[in-house]
């Protein structure tokens, strides 16, 4: 039986449990009995054919090699052998699938599995099943959207099978991993899947109003498969019975479900149950008109009103950024990234090209740690293909991509990456000739570009159109030509339009003024998507005062929530004249510490205010530390506040382009496979006090990088941290590297499993019991009396 | 989860403070929110039967390695395995946090701490109602004594808690998300020492934990001495 064919029927029936049938003994391995018992298996199989069922998942939902591994058993050949058994027990009638599961790991932000080794993984497995004659691939009882992608794409490149989707959702709508059912909608259909839906989880009762969501976000035929309701923790049975689950059936149908069968718990009387309750029947009517949004992995953000997509993250004209970017320093992105989701952006920009940076390598790794810090959709930003391809594969959800061009060499390049992995696009109205002059023109590059993204079969609401800002001082019909391209794109194409805003005031004086008047203007002729910097003085203001006026805040209550009190503060503050700057950062006043260095600098030399004020503050808090007068939580506070006194002594060095001031470099790390970062954030902000150059390398760090690390930035210390009795051993792997590749290095070690004397057995110079610890011990590496 | 369900003074604990001034109290209740709103906690358990052999204990079939547990569930024909998180939107939270204010990541990770402990609590008098047993054993984890950290694995695929709570292993053994607990309860018909009640059957002076344990900072560690 073909896939497709089975597609035109009204009601597709899909199988019921196959570990609940299988009966497994504790310890066995369900897909060992494959080569095994093979018979035990098709027995399923043939049950649920005779049930009725038209696709049977084979055997293989656990045969990734990353859950495989140690068990002796081949994940190629249980696959394999899976699909045949499977075909012979079925017969033609009935489609075999595929059936891929989670790896059990989590990938980035939540865990530490890399995109590559899930995609591989996959990969694996596709092949092995289209190899042995697997009539369509199905990815189900998926939490995180990335790692869905991770098998959707391995399904897509590697064999050319039809393939289903189905996630597992909690009753909140949301994913184990925060991914609601609108990101995985959006984004599994913008992957080509033939049909999403959703197995596991819950009961039928309960993940009815899940599907009905669902059938909101795509229009992709809809597939349920839901559990016998809740297992009892003593027998491990399930509560329904068939009857009582099919009867719940006919509300999926009425939603307009096509796919229908059971997941755990369920057998072929459920799928007999479910037959006999919807043959009768028909499907309901779908909506045909999906809703233009994009996501992230955890956040939908429809674009039905103007939203606003933050600029900071780019490189151009931003000394601080591009340092940063040069560095490594991807902690000034995250906190980009922090501020301007508190701002009020929608979606994040994010730009990292600049001359000495290799774009295809650093444009995923930003992403990655944007990520970590914000749920936010990111809009990608790059000329270089390979950059935008790069980090298309590891994005989750649905992107924007910025941009492609009328030329026809963009037109070939970008719009098929666009295609392949369901992305919405930014047009720019220009072409071989430039930019040109007239509302008109650009108007016509624009519907060009749509039309070569819907030849592509790019839907048309996923193409968005930036009809180009002009300098205002360039010429004085440049805005008008603007925004009347922009109001015929809104008009006549029904597209979302996108500007830079605050291009429009180059060369000018008083630039914000003309930004939120621009702005305001652009707003009125339809701009939907404006990108614009939302810390910027009135500019967020504007846009949500603008929502409010313009009826797409009910009752303004988006705009009263914005401008309540915004409660507590988390720092706090005091209107003292006589606060000294020693004592803003003793008792840990961040915005007051900020504020009186601003005034020092006045009178005094950057180092001077370090040396004279900040370090004896800061050893006056560590010595009531020590002597317990004061505790973690004031010790870290006066930390935080010296940081933000650091923050604008270092502002103003690199203004003047002045040396940094600091005592040396040392490189810190947790090491491979421990996630635990706390205590070496802490080592880290106050290492930074002291004055030292901190090179972090962040968590889970293979001892080679480590070591690499240390050679190449010439540091007098390494810092490492374990919190598991399973890491301690990456720890002394690294310090043994370190002893060999380069012995004058020291090493400081510290973190919960540890002890001064299993400090010396792995070989560490120094045991730190906290982070004032590290602090004095690496005084005497740096600046020994 | 509500504020209220969460116990200040273990908190404090778990930030080695015996105090808080106004300010840092005043963050904290901002913070006890905060974490509150974000946890989507859940659990899940299994009561499954024990057997002893001289090799050791067998849990559902599955043999737990050291001899800590073994003595851990002495006496006992059943046991509950149970797992809770407190999910990874809490490990998102702790993480923003440590990019912008350093003494919020602390002090999320302490509360995260009581949090998850809070969980445990209130699943254990769930089971207790469901499950009366004349006595029960107290929780007890992988890592825990020689019951090796390195059984985390087992021990989540026997709760098939990937697929029902969300909560994974990685190669090292490190619960995710991080804020996540397993552990093994003994349900007993004859009287279970006072050592086992509230902790493991070592005593205090033999355990390795006792200087940073949180309850014998504060209540009196008397009571656990076998």
């Amino acid at each position: 039986m073909d896939f497709r064919t089975l597609l035109l029927n009204e009601f597709v029936y899909l199988d019921g449990g196959m570990g609940t049938m299988l009966r497994l003994q504790p310890g066995e391995l369900p897909e060992r009995l494959n080569l095994t018992e093979p018979e035990r298996v098709a027995a399923v199989h043939k049950a649920y054919a005779e049930a009725g069922s038209q696709i049977v998942y084979a055997n293989t939902f656990g045969a990734n090699p990353l859950k495989l591994a140690g068990t002796g058993v081949d994940p190629a050949e249980s696959i394999k052998a899976a699909i045949r058994l499977a075909k012979d027990a079925v017969g033609d009638g009935v489609c075999v699938a595929l059936d891929i599961g989670p790896t059990g790991q989590l990938l980035p932000p939540a865990g530490q599995m890399t995109f590559e080794a899930a995609y591989e993984s996959f990969r694996v497995m596709c092949k092995a099943g289209e190899e042995a004659g697997a009539d369509l691939i199905v990815i189900e009882t998926m939490s995180d959207l990335l790692e869905t992608k991770a098998a959707v794409l391995a399904a897509k490149e590697t064999t050319s099978l039809p393939f289903m989707v189905t996630m597992t959702f909690t009753e909140t709508g949301r994913t184990f991993t925060g991914c609601p059912v609108s990101a995985a909608a959006l984004t599994l259909e913008g992957l080509g899947a033939s049909a999403i839906g959703v197995n596991c989880s819950l009961g039928p009762k309960e993940i009815l109003p899940l599907m009905q969501e669902m059938a909101r976000w795509t229009s992709l035929p809809l597939i349920a498969k839901s559990n016998a309701g809740l297992p009892d923790p003593v027998t491990g049975e399930y509560d329904l019975s068939p009857d009582a689950f099919a009867a719940l059936m006919p509300a999926y149908a009425e939603c307009g479900v096509q796919f229908f069968g059971g997941c755990c718990g369920t057998t072929p009387e459920f799928i007999r149950a479910i037959r006999s309750k919807l043959e009768p029947i028909h499907r309901g009517k779908r909506s045909c008109s999906r809703p233009t949004a994009v996501c992230s992995g955890t956040k939908t953000v429809l674009l039905d009103m103007p939203r606003i997509i933050g600029e900071r993250i780019n490189p151009t004209g931003k000394k601080r950024m591009k340092q940063a970017l040069l560095d490594g320093d991807f902690d000034y992105l995250r906190s980009e990234a922090i501020a301007q989701t508190e701002a009020g952006a929608d979606i994040l920009d994010v730009n990292v090209g600049t001359p000495g940076i290799q774009e295809s390598e650093i444009l995923p790794q930003a992403v990655q740690v944007i990520l970590e810090v914000t749920d936010l959709p990111l809009q990608l930003d790059s000329s270089d293909p390979a950059a935008l391809e790069a980090a298309l594969r590891i994005y989750p959800g649905k992107p924007i991509v910025n941009s492609v061009n009328g030329k026809a060499e963009s037109l070939q390049t970008v719009l098929p990456l666009v295609k392949h992995y369901g992305a919405a696009i930014v047009g720019l109205t220009l072409d071989e000739n430039g930019i040109p002059s007239s509302a008109e023109a650009r108007y016509a590059i624009g519907e060009r570009i749509l039309h070569s993204a819907m030849q592509l079969g790019i839907p048309k609401e996923d193409v968005f159109l930036d009809c180009l800002t002009l300098t205002a001082s360039t010429g004085e019909n440049g805005p008008s030509e603007t925004l009347r391209a922009v109001q015929r794109v809104r008009e006549e194409l029904g597209l979302q339009t996108v500007l830079g805003v605050s291009n429009i005031s180059f060369g000018l004086p008083n630039r914000p003024l003309i930004n939120r008047n621009f702005l305001c203007m652009a707003l009125a002729n339809g701009l939907t998507l404006p990108i614009m910097n939302p810390m910027a003085e009135g500019m967020t203001d504007t846009v949500r005062a603008y929502r409010m006026l313009a009826g797409f805040d009910a009752n303004c209550e988006n705009y009263i929530a914005a401008y309540q009190d915004a409660g507590v503060s988390a720092s706090p503050q005091t209107s003292n004249d006589n606060l000294t700057l020693a004592d803003a950062v003793i008792h840990g006043l961040r915005q007051d510490a900020a504020i009186l260095t601003r005034d020092a600098l006045k009178a005094y030399a950057p180092l001077d205010v370090v040396n004279e004020m900040l370090i004896p503050a800061l050893d006056a808090v560590g010595a009531d530390y020590e002597s317990g007068k004061v505790f973690l939580p004031q010790l870290i506070q006066a930390a935080t506040a010296a940081q933000s006194a650091f923050g604008v002594i270092k502002q103003q060095m690199s203004e003047q382009g002045g040396d940094q001031a600091n005592k040396g470099r040392i490189v810190i790390a947790t090491v491979q496979g421990d996630v635990h970062d706390i205590g070496k954030n802490i080592v880290r902000l106050l290492l930074e006090n002291y004055g030292y150059e901190v090179i972090d390398l962040g968590k889970d760090v293979p001892p080679q990088k480590i070591v690499d690390a240390a050679i190449s930035n010439q540091v007098q210390l390494v810092g490492l941290s374990a919190l598991m009795t399973t890491t301690v051993g990456a720890m002394e792997e690294t310090i043994k590297l370190l002893r060999q590749q380069y012995p004058e290095c020291k090493t400081v070690v510290g973190g919960a499993v540890l002890t001064a004397d299993y400090a010396e057995t792995i070989g560490a110079d120094y045991y730190a019991k906290d982070a004032k610890a590290t602090v004095d011990y690496a005084k005497t590496v740096y600046e020994p009396q | 989860m509500n504020p209220s369900d969460l116990d200040r003074s273990e908190i404090l604990t778990y930030l080695h403070t015996p105090a808080l001034d106004a300010d840092l109290s005043a963050a904290l209740d901002v913070y006890i929110a905060r974490l509150c709103d974000a946890a989507q906690p859940r659990s899940i358990y299994r009561v499954l039967p024990v057997e002893h052999t001289a090799e050791g204990v067998i849990l559902g079939g599955l043999p737990l390695l050291g001899e800590d547990i073994a003595r851990h569930l002495s006496g006992c024909k059943e046991a509950v395995l149970l797992a809770a998180t407190l999910s990874a939107s809490v490990d998102a939270l702790i993480r923003r946090a440590s990019v912008t204010d350093m003494t919020q990541a602390v002090m999320l990770d302490a509360i995260a701490g009581a949090a998850v402990e809070r969980v445990c609590n209130d699943l254990e008098t769930e089971i207790r109602t469901k499950h009366p047993y004349p006595y029960y054993t107290a929780r007890f984890s992988a890592g825990y004594g020689d019951f090796p950290i390195t059984q985390q694995g087992d021990l989540i695929r026997m709760l098939d808690a990937p697929r029902r709570i969300g909560l994974t292993v990685t190669t090292a053994q490190t619960l995710l998300p991080m804020k996540s607990v397993t552990a093994v309860i003994g349900l007993s018909h004859s009287p279970v020492q006072d050592a086992r009640r509230f902790c493991c059957g070592k005593s205090c002076a033999e355990c390795p934990y006792y200087n940073d344990c949180p309850r014998a900072l504060r209540e009196n560690p008397e009571c656990f001495s076998v």
